[in-house]
């Protein structure tokens, strides 16, 4: 550690210590998932940067999204995300997450993470290479360090509007179960622009 | 067996069969709706018993629904076509479990992509889509672009 960062590292010892321990969470959320074990293993090994797999939502921290979201994907993203504890960040990996990719049209992949659950960092590529990953970590560590990897007080402040997305294409949620006819009939035909 | 034996076999049994083969090692059978299983008794007979895949095809403007079974032949290395075409306004059709029990899935999921009922198969429910509504995406009047524009606020992209 730099003799500089001393005392960055006193004023806020939490954020020191989640930088070096990103313990991520992911399932096969799509193509991308192929990427991930030549990450965790040998080759790559991620540990270097601190970033283990972990098994449950409850205990990580970092939520890998990779590659297309389709409808029932979501559902398990949804409930993912909720589970999981404060702090937590998400990347969207691979371009499908980011704009819908090549399932730009598809009736059954939604287009755009950010509507749903708050992203904090985003890797393009179809499919990203596995030092994406890291950079992507290492860019983590800057927002984190800086307070901006805030995604999970988004997701408090602006509850209302993710979850008027998320039940505009998943009444049938657990979360949302009961009244979901009467608030889809209701809802806008058109999607609001984030905050 | 060669392909033309084959479509001879069929041709002398079925005269209402329309045999075509379009290059070697592919045999193509239309017939109408009623003589589609007596068909693919024929060939399984003849030793099509392997069925891949149940694919539809939407001719919109005809008002048919085509059924295509694709067979494998491991003995003539030969692939199999048997075609027929449905009503698209009451797509109905027989299921085909009792000669090929995996038919099933197939079943399951064109009657998901297309609404056709498969009379016979016990267990035709939603398998990949999530509480879908309305006209089942695979369908021609099916509008994809403005179902995703207005489902997932897609913008619209330049050329």
């Amino acid at each position: 550690m730099d003799r500089g960062d001393i005392l960055k590292t006193l004023k806020a010892p939490a954020n020191w210590g989640r930088k070096y321990s990103l313990w991520a969470v992911y399932f096969c959320t799509g193509c991308g998932i192929i990427e991930i074990p030549p990450v965790i293993t040998s080759r790559w090994d991620a540990e270097r940067f601190g970033v283990i797999p972990m098994a449950t939502p409850r205990q990580g921290n970092l939520f890998l999204i990779t590659g297309y979201v389709s409808l029932k994907t979501l559902g398990a993203i949804i409930r993912t995300y909720d589970q999981m504890l404060d702090p937590k960040y998400v990347v969207g990996f691979g371009s499908c997450p980011v704009n819908g990719g090549m399932y730009w049209d598809s009736y059954n992949t939604i287009k755009h993470l950010d509507k749903y659950i708050p992203v904090d960092g985003w890797i393009s590529g179809c499919m990203p290479r596995p030092e994406a990953i890291f950079v992507a970590v290492t860019h983590l560590w800057t927002l984190i360090d800086k307070g901006l990897a805030d995604g999970y007080k988004k997701y408090k402040d602006n509850y209302e509007y993710y979850c008027e997305n998320q039940r505009r294409v998943l009444p049938h949620l657990g979360k949302f179960a009961g009244g979901a006819e009467t608030e889809t009939a209701a809802a806008p035909a058109t999607l609001r622009m984030p905050p | 067996m060669t392909e033309e034996d084959l479509k001879q076999r069929i041709a002398d049994r079925m005269p209402q069969c329309g045999v075509a083969v379009p290059k070697p090692g592919r045999l193509i059978a239309s017939v109408p709706r009623d003589g589609l299983l007596s068909l693919l008794h024929l060939l399984k007979a003849d030793g099509f018993e392997h069925l891949a895949l149940i694919s539809c095809v939407d001719w919109i403007e005809e008002g048919e629904l085509e059924l295509v079974y694709h067979l494998w032949s491991q003995e003539t290395k030969v692939h199999a076509m048997a075609k027929t075409r449905i009503s698209r306004d009451s797509p109905r059709f027989l299921s085909i479990i009792p000669l090929f029990r995996h038919a099933q899935t197939y079943e399951r999921e064109l009657h998901e992509m297309f609404g056709i009922t498969f009379d016979g198969n016990p267990r035709l429910v939603p398998m990949l889509l999530d509480h879908w509504q309305g006209i089942p995406p695979m369908r021609k009047e099916f509008d994809l672009r403005r179902h995703a524009k207005e489902t997932f606020g897609v913008e619209e992209r330049a050329g």
